[in-house]
This record gives structure tokens, sequence and C-alpha cells, in this order.
């Protein structure tokens, strides 16, 4: 496929990116691993389910995306990209089968993903994101529990707990890193937003109504159970997220715990391209780093959405329509982009921009979120990694994030260091001077793992271009 | 919140398993009761979903003979799962 | 004006690595620079594969030495890096192969390598993984692997042991002779003074030299690898192919590293070689999948690019610098993450004043000067 225009993506960024680029008569690929457009956010429900107001969303976009010319490849997973000539190429899984698209301009658009600091039990069956509890309920329908325990930072905190209840299930408790003033101070950012506003009073009405007790500076002490979550230790914790010493755990039966500590944009893309990348704590962490245009420093390459730092759905919206537009315009689209339509997004996106930012403000790792993790807590889950097998390394002179990679194996699972990088970027901060000192994991192909039988197909022995050999 | 959906039959282990249509598979084995779907490779500790949005890998397991996200796989009828990861072979 | 050290070493590499170990240990006060952590370029990023069958026929000898050191590395260097002896098997599909397999064999042979060329129906008998269409197979039971991602933090306690200098992240941005000793210039404005230099910056080694006039081009080779996640046993050799290249080996926690020498862009001036070439990969894939079926149903989880440094006539560097007293070259080895330890004891023993027990491989034979200008 060589069309003008590739997106890696489709959520509410990159499927609007594509449609706008579409709209203004570029050839469009959209490419994503789910089903179908929509992202994390926007996520289509299935069938038999009836969605709320995101779901509306989600299907305006999925109904636009089916009504355009834009060629979606769902289902499909990018493994490489790289600058092949004046294009971009994108080799890809889908179907088990080896794709490649060759375009001449390319969106990364590649959304976030959860960050959920390690407790001690956090890998047993049961525990789960935040953002997987919504794909559990507003996509498949289905509860993660009988018992639900809510627990961590964030707007996302709230939806969960009251998705939760709609979908009649019990929700033992909120457990809010947060306290009640932390969120008062994000009132006046939401003030352009009434419409988040009023969701999330009416999300604190619902638990209100059903007698959910919501926990205020709290944090998971410890997840218990034998094959399966039984029950959560939760504690009092200061405004740095440390438990509180001397102070007592409280024990609730539960077995489903879901928990997240914020959202971090997705960046293996970016960091495969060795772009640049800023650390700013209060958008999610390590940010790829795009112009007012939202133009990366390499031609014809635009990042939209998450992947430029944590806004919500809104901002990441905005973000896709601006780079539809300047892909359009740069890729010499057929009907060129009015400049007022680009002004217009300038200016809603500066007004969406702050709202966004007060809740991902909320979801910022506190800085000592990892200091009371246990030493025989699982850090890497892929390869169990414990704290204790980090700090050793740490002690014996590990001082960037590849070396710790490499003298711990932590970071080599399959996750590729996703579920794990937060956690022992903060721990290599402590002796490295800050988060920002221990970098992040160095990208690496493939983009996520990929089958060796969807990458060489059929082929013959006499088919392989054996380079010549070394000297004898 | 069980809506009324059609319900397909997929093999757990070798058992026959009736599940929601329409559900991605690590949600179905879900409500089928299969929390764990395989034990960590290293300290064959169990597992089960986590992130259920394809970026963890803990649903990684034996689907008709190849490894796969069960949070990306949709349920189809006569699936065949073994609740082992890639390790497992 | 007094040397704050007997010996500078620059490159924290398996070859300045092995070379300052001993040297420290001897008593010499050593300081060991590295522009990045210690063992970080192919050191640390090569496919650990500790075998005759691609080494060249002229390093057999040293290679030999090097793989007992190897597997006895806790003994010598205090940590493992999780080295496993195994059967090496390198196989032929074609005729053609066979004849290339014949000739590398009896090479290695002559040079001690005990090589044995056996059949195919023997060679699925020791790797019953390995595809019935290979015709026959050169065996090596003096073969295996380390985990090459280990050897930084078993370097550097080592080095901490024996009372040797490590610096880090510390460039070094040339070095001359000043009043009989050197004076190494450092990335930041300082400088060090030390009796005797050792150049060991792998395919930096080219620009080294140059800070003394030597014209010594070195070719870089860029290494493709990729590793799988863990996977069930489905091989227990280690497996290479006739043309020599294909390397393949699955480590005790299930992991099959693949490899070979496919090669990707970049060089020494793009830092690590940023220049994946997706072809090459798929080449390199497909090769593994032929020769261990198993391999299709793995999923790849990383794929990485080294640097491997090549002379023009494909021998090491390792002997004095020319025209430069008290100065000495080590590195270009061509699988010299194999034969490391053991060039780095050789050269450590020249320096000490003691007959090296293998000849040196001295750079003088390479040598063009440059012009002055």
């Amino acid at each position: 496929m060589r069309p003008d225009l590739a997106v890696l993506g489709a959520g509410p960024a990159g499927a609007t990116a594509a449609l706008v680029a579409a709209g203004h008569g570029l050839s469009v690929v959209l490419i994503d691993e789910n089903g179908a457009a929509g992202g994390q956010v926007w996520r289509a429900p299935a069938p038999h389910l009836d969605g709320g107001g995101e779901a509306r969303q989600g299907g305006a976009l999925r109904a636009a995306l089916a009504a355009s010319p834009v060629v979606h490849r769902a289902r499909a997973t990018a493994w490489m990209i790289a600058r092949e000539g004046e294009a971009w190429r994108v080799d890809l899984v889908r179907e088990g089968r080896a794709e490649t698209v060759t375009a001449r301009g390319l969106v990364i658009a590649t959304g976030a993903h959860e960050r959920i600091i390690p407790f001690p039990g956090w890998t047993l069956p049961g525990v789960i994101g935040l953002a997987g509890a919504t794909v559990l309920l507003k996509a498949n329908g289905v509860l993660p529990g009988r018992r639900s325990v809510v627990a961590g930072a964030g707007p996302l905190l709230y939806l969960v707990a009251a998705a939760l209840l709609k979908a009649g299930g019990t929700v033992a408790a909120v457990v809010d890193l947060a306290a009640r003033r932390d969120w008062l101070a994000a009132l006046p950012a939401l003030a352009a937003r009434p419409d988040l506003l009023r969701q999330g009073l009416l999300w604190r009405a619902r638990l209100a109504a059903s007698a959910v007790p919501v926990l205020a500076r709290h944090a998971i002490a410890a997840a218990e159970g034998e094959k399966r979550l039984a029950a959560v230790l939760v504690a009092p914790v200061d405004a740095k997220g440390r438990l509180r010493p001397g102070a007592a755990a409280r024990r609730i039966e539960a077995d489903s715990l879901a928990v997240g500590h914020g959202l971090v944009p997705e960046t293996a893309a970016t960091r495969l391209l060795r772009l640049p990348h800023r650390y700013d704590a209060a958008r999610g962490g390590w940010c790829a780093v795009r112009d007012v245009s939202l133009a990366a420093p390499a031609p014809a390459l635009w990042l939209a959405g998450e992947v430029g730092g944590i806004g919500g759905a809104a901002v990441a919206e905005l973000e896709g329509r601006m780079a539809g537009l300047a892909a359009a315009q740069a890729l010499g689209a057929a009907s060129t982009p009015a400049a007022a339509a680009l002004a217009s997004v300038v200016v809603a996106l500066a007004r969406a921009r702050r709202a966004g930012a007060a809740m991902a403000a909320m979801m910022r790792p506190r800085e000592g979120m990892v200091d009371d993790i246990a030493p025989g807590t699982i850090i890497c889950r892929c390869e169990d990694v414990t704290r204790a097998e980090l700090d050793a390394a740490i002690a014996a002179g590990a001082r960037t994030l590849d070396q710790l990679k490499q003298w711990t194996r932590c970071g080599m699972g399959p996750c590729q260091g996703r579920m794990c990088g937060e956690a022992a970027g903060a721990l290599l901060a402590a002796a490295v001077g800050g988060r920002e000192r221990a970098g992040q994991w160095t990208g690496r192909p493939p983009l996520r793992p990929v089958a060796a039988d969807a990458l060489v197909g059929d082929f013959d022995y006499a088919d392989i271009p054996i380079p010549a050999p070394a000297p004898p | 919140m069980r809506g009324s959906g059609e319900s397909v039959t997929i093999t757990v282990e070798g058992a026959p398993v009736v599940v929601t249509a329409g559900l991605s598979l690590a949600a179905a084995l879900l409500e089928a009761g299969h929390a764990v779907l395989r034990p960590s490779p290293r300290s064959g500790a169990p597992r089960g979903a986590f992130c259920l949005m394809g970026a963890c890998q803990e649903c990684a397991i034996l689907v008709n003979g190849a490894v796969e996200r069960a949070c990306l796989v949709p349920v189809r009828a006569g699936m065949e799962v073994r609740l082992a990861g890639a390790h497992e072979g | 004006m007094s040397a704050e050290f007997d010996c500078a070493v620059v490159g924290a590499g398996v070859m300045g690595a092995s070379v300052a170990l001993p040297l420290a240990r001897a008593g010499m006060r050593v300081v060991v620079f590295d522009r990045g952590p210690i063992c970080r370029e192919a050191s640390g990023v090569n496919a650990g594969t500790l075998t005759m069958q691609m080494t060249r026929a002229a390093l057999i000898p040293y290679a030999l030495k090097a793989w007992e050191l190897w597997m006895d590395a806790p003994r010598w260097l205090g940590l493992g890096v999780g080295t496993e002896r195994r059967d090496g098997l390198s196989v032929a599909f074609t005729e053609a192969e066979v004849a290339i397999l014949e000739a590398r064999a009896a090479a290695r042979r002559a040079a001690g390598a005990p090589i044995v060329l056996i059949d195919g129906a023997e060679a699925r008998r020791i790797e019953p993984g390995l595809t019935d269409r290979a015709l026959r197979a050169g065996h090596c039971p003096v073969d295996g692997f380390a985990s090459a991602y280990l050897t930084g933090r078993a370097f550097r306690l080592a080095l901490a042991a024996s009372g040797a200098t490590l610096r880090e992240a510390t460039p070094v941005l040339g070095a001359e002779r000043s009043g009989g000793m050197f004076r190494l210039r450092l990335d930041g404005g300082g400088t060090v003074m030390a009796r005797r230099l050792v150049l060991a910056g792998g395919v930096w080694l080219e620009e080294m030299a140059g800070w003394f006039g030597i014209a010594l081009p070195i070719k870089v080779l860029v290494n493709q690898l990729a590793v799988t996640e863990r996977m069930p046993p489905v091989m227990r050799s280690v497996l290479g192919i006739a043309s020599g290249l294909l390397s393949l080996k699955q480590y005790p926690n299930g992991t099959v590293l693949i490899g070979g020498g496919w090669q990707g862009r970049g060089g020494r001036h793009d830092g690590r070689g940023d220049g994946f070439v997706p072809e090459a990969l798929l080449g390199n894939i497909r090769l593994a999948v032929f020769v261990m079926p198993a391999l299709r149903r793995a999923r790849i989880v990383r794929a990485w690019l080294g640097l491997e440094a090549e002379t023009e006539d494909a021998l090491p560097l390792l002997g004095p610098l020319p025209g430069v007293a008290d100065a000495w070259i080590i590195g270009s080895v061509h699988s010299g993450y194999t034969s490391g330890p053991f060039m780095g004891q050789l050269l450590a023993d020249a320096i000490l004043g003691r007959a090296p027990a293998l000849p040196l491989f001295p750079p003088e034979r390479l040598l063009a000067r440059k012009d002055a200008a």
C-alpha cells in the first residue's frame, strides 16, 4: 500500500487525523491493533450493550470513518517504522501475515498506557488497571469481580467506580491517593468544561447513594490471595504517596481490584525513531516533542494526542484535527485547508488544554510512590524481577535504565518495559539525581512482540538472500 | 448487565465453555470464571489479564496453537484455548 | 610531574577490561575509561556465541583458550556471565555448502578445533529439532554461549576488587606523549597522566590510532540480532550454517537468540548504528525458521544492532602501537567476545614484560602512515 498518509493509532487523535486528511483529498491508511476505532476512551461498546456519552462520540467517529475513503487496517500490529527514501515505511502484521505501508507522510497517534506502581500482590489474578476495568465494563459488559476495590489517582477512579455500580457490581471502597483539597484545587481549570464537572459530580453522587466508602489520602498497601485476589490492605499516605509510619492498615475483602496511577504516553514508536522527548511529570512523564503545528523534527511526520503529553480525549481529537490539516497542507492535498480552519483549531485547543492539564496533573507520579515498595515485590512482571534485585544492581553501579535492564533483565520481557518502566525509572532516579536523568528505554524494533510465523510466511531456502560469508 | 447477546462455544483446556459473542477472549474467560490464564515463566505464579488493552502481555495464551493476546482477540465459535503461555508451547 | 597511573586503558569493553584486570592484579595502578557504561557496546550486545566454527582458523588456538576461561569465569572473574557448554553444529543444505563446510572444518581442525563432519541423521540425533533438509554438519563439542549483557556487571565488580579505577561516562578526546608519559585529555576539560597507554576502543580504534598519526582503517560491521520471548525447550545445541550467517541458541530461560551477521545500516558516527534494516531481520528469521522449524511459533520480542570492528585483513590488532613507546592496541578481533579474555591476558603479559603464550598480532603489518601535513 502506498498512500499519501499513514496514521498509526485509531483513537480520537489518529482517527480524526485520518478523517480530516481524507476529507481534503489525501489517500489515507489508518493502522490500529483494535477491531474498531476509538482507542481506549471512545472504545466501541459490545454489540449487546448500549454505551454512554463517550460511546456516542466514538460512535460518530466510527460512522464517519466507515463513510470515508480512509483504508482502516484494523487488528493490525505495526512492528517497525523506518524512513525509506522520501517516504515512511511501516511494517505490520495483520491476520497472521506481513504487510507494508509506504506513505509520504506519517501521523503517530499511539496514545497512552496506564501507570501502575507496584505493591505486594499486584500480580495476582483479579488485579487489573483502571483503564482495563473500563474496557471490561464498557466494551464487554463484564464485571471484573463480585466485590471490587477501586484505587489510585485521577478522574478514572470515579469513572470506574460509578461504572461498576451501574453494571450491578459491588464497590467495597474507593481508595484515593488525593485529598479533597487536591480535587478542589483542580476546579478552576475545569470551569471551561462544565460537562466534565457535571460528570464528576454525578459519579460522586452515585457513590454516595450506594454508601460506597471513599478513603481519601489512602493507598493499597498489599493485595492478598492464593490463586486469585481475596482481600486488599489499605493504609493512609501522605501527600507524596508514602505510607504513614505506624498507621494501621485496613483489610477489605474483594475479589477484584482496579488500580491505576495515571497515564503515560506510549512512546515506543517515537523512541524507535530516535525523536526527542522531554520529561514533564504533569503531562505523564516522558512526552514526544513536537512544534506548535504538531510536527516532529523529521520530514512529513506529525505527533498527535497523548503521545505528546497526557491531555485527555478532547485535546486528542483537536490535535488529530490539527495534524490532519497540517498533513493535508504539507502533502499537497487536492483541497487545501483554509487558514481559518487551522486557526479555529488552535483556539479550541488552547481552551481544551487547560482542562486537560488539570486532569493530567491529578494523575502525576507522586515523589514518594516507590519508596515503600517492599524488597520482595515484583517490579518487572514479565521476568519476575523484584525490587531487591533492582536495588542490588543500582548499588552495584547501574546508572541508566538500559544498564539496569542488562544487569537484571527488567524490561526484557514481552511487555517491552511498558509495565515496569515507571517504577524502574523512579527507583533509578534516586541514584542518578532525578527521573529525567534516569532516562528512557532505548527504542528498538519490534514495536510489539511479533510472531515469526507472520513475518516469514511461506518460503523456500532458495528465497533467502544470504549475504556473503565472513572471511574464513 | 449480561445483555441479550448471542452465545458461542469455545474449548478451554479441552472442555467446552459457552461465552457471550462479541466479547474479547479475556473478558469471556473472566466471565466464565477463568481468572487465572497462565503461570508466570520464571516463578510459576498464577497470572491473569491485567491491562486489558494489549500492553502488558499477561493474557498472552495459546489460542488455536498460537500465542495471542486474549484481550485483543474476539471469541469465535470453536476456538481452542489453552491456559498456558508461550513458554509452555 | 609524576604519573597518576601506571597504565591507562581507553575503552571498557571486553578487550579493555581483560587487559586492565590482570595488570591491576599484578599491582599496577590502572585506570579504564569509557565514554559510556562498561561493556555497553559490542561486548554487551553481541550474541554471546562461544564457538570455534565461526572463528577464523588463525584465531582457533586463542578461542580455545578463551573458551576455557569463559566456562570458568566465576573463578577468575568473580561473577559468571551465564556461560553454558553446548554441542555446536554448523549445517550445510546444498552440495556447494557441503564443500564450504568441509574446507572450513579442515582449516579449523588443523588449527586445533575438534570439529568432526557428520551426516544429517547424526546431526538430528544431537539436535532433534533440526530440519531434515540438513545434508551434513560440522560438529564441535567445544561450543556454547554466554549472556553478553551480564559482562559489564561482572567486569565492573572484578575491576573494583582489583583496585583498578573505572571511569565510565568519560570520553577521552585525545592522548599524546608528554615528558615521558601520556597525557589523556578528557571530555569536560580534565587531564590524566599515565606511564602506559592501551587503546581498546573497538570500532573507534581508527580514531584513536589517529591521535598518533597512525592510519589503521577499521571497517564497521553493523550486526543485527533478535531474541524471542521465553519458549519451551526447542533446541539444545548452538546452531550455525556453513556460510556462517546464522547463529542460533536457546538460553536456559527459554529465550532463543537469532543472529549471524545480517547487516543493518549505520556506522560508528551514528553511535550504536540505528539503521535497522527490516529485510535483514526477515532474512535472518527465515533462515532460523528453516533450520529450526519449531521457531516458527516464536514471538520476536526485541531486535537490536551491535557494531563490530574489522581490519583490512580481518585479523586482530594486538600488540605495541607502532612508533609510540609504551603504547599498545587491542581489538578488532572478529568474534572478539569469544577470545576476549585470552587476548587481554596476552597483551597484559606483554606489557608486564612476560612472554605471551601465543603470538601477538602486531599492527605494523597493516600500516600506512598518515602523511605529515
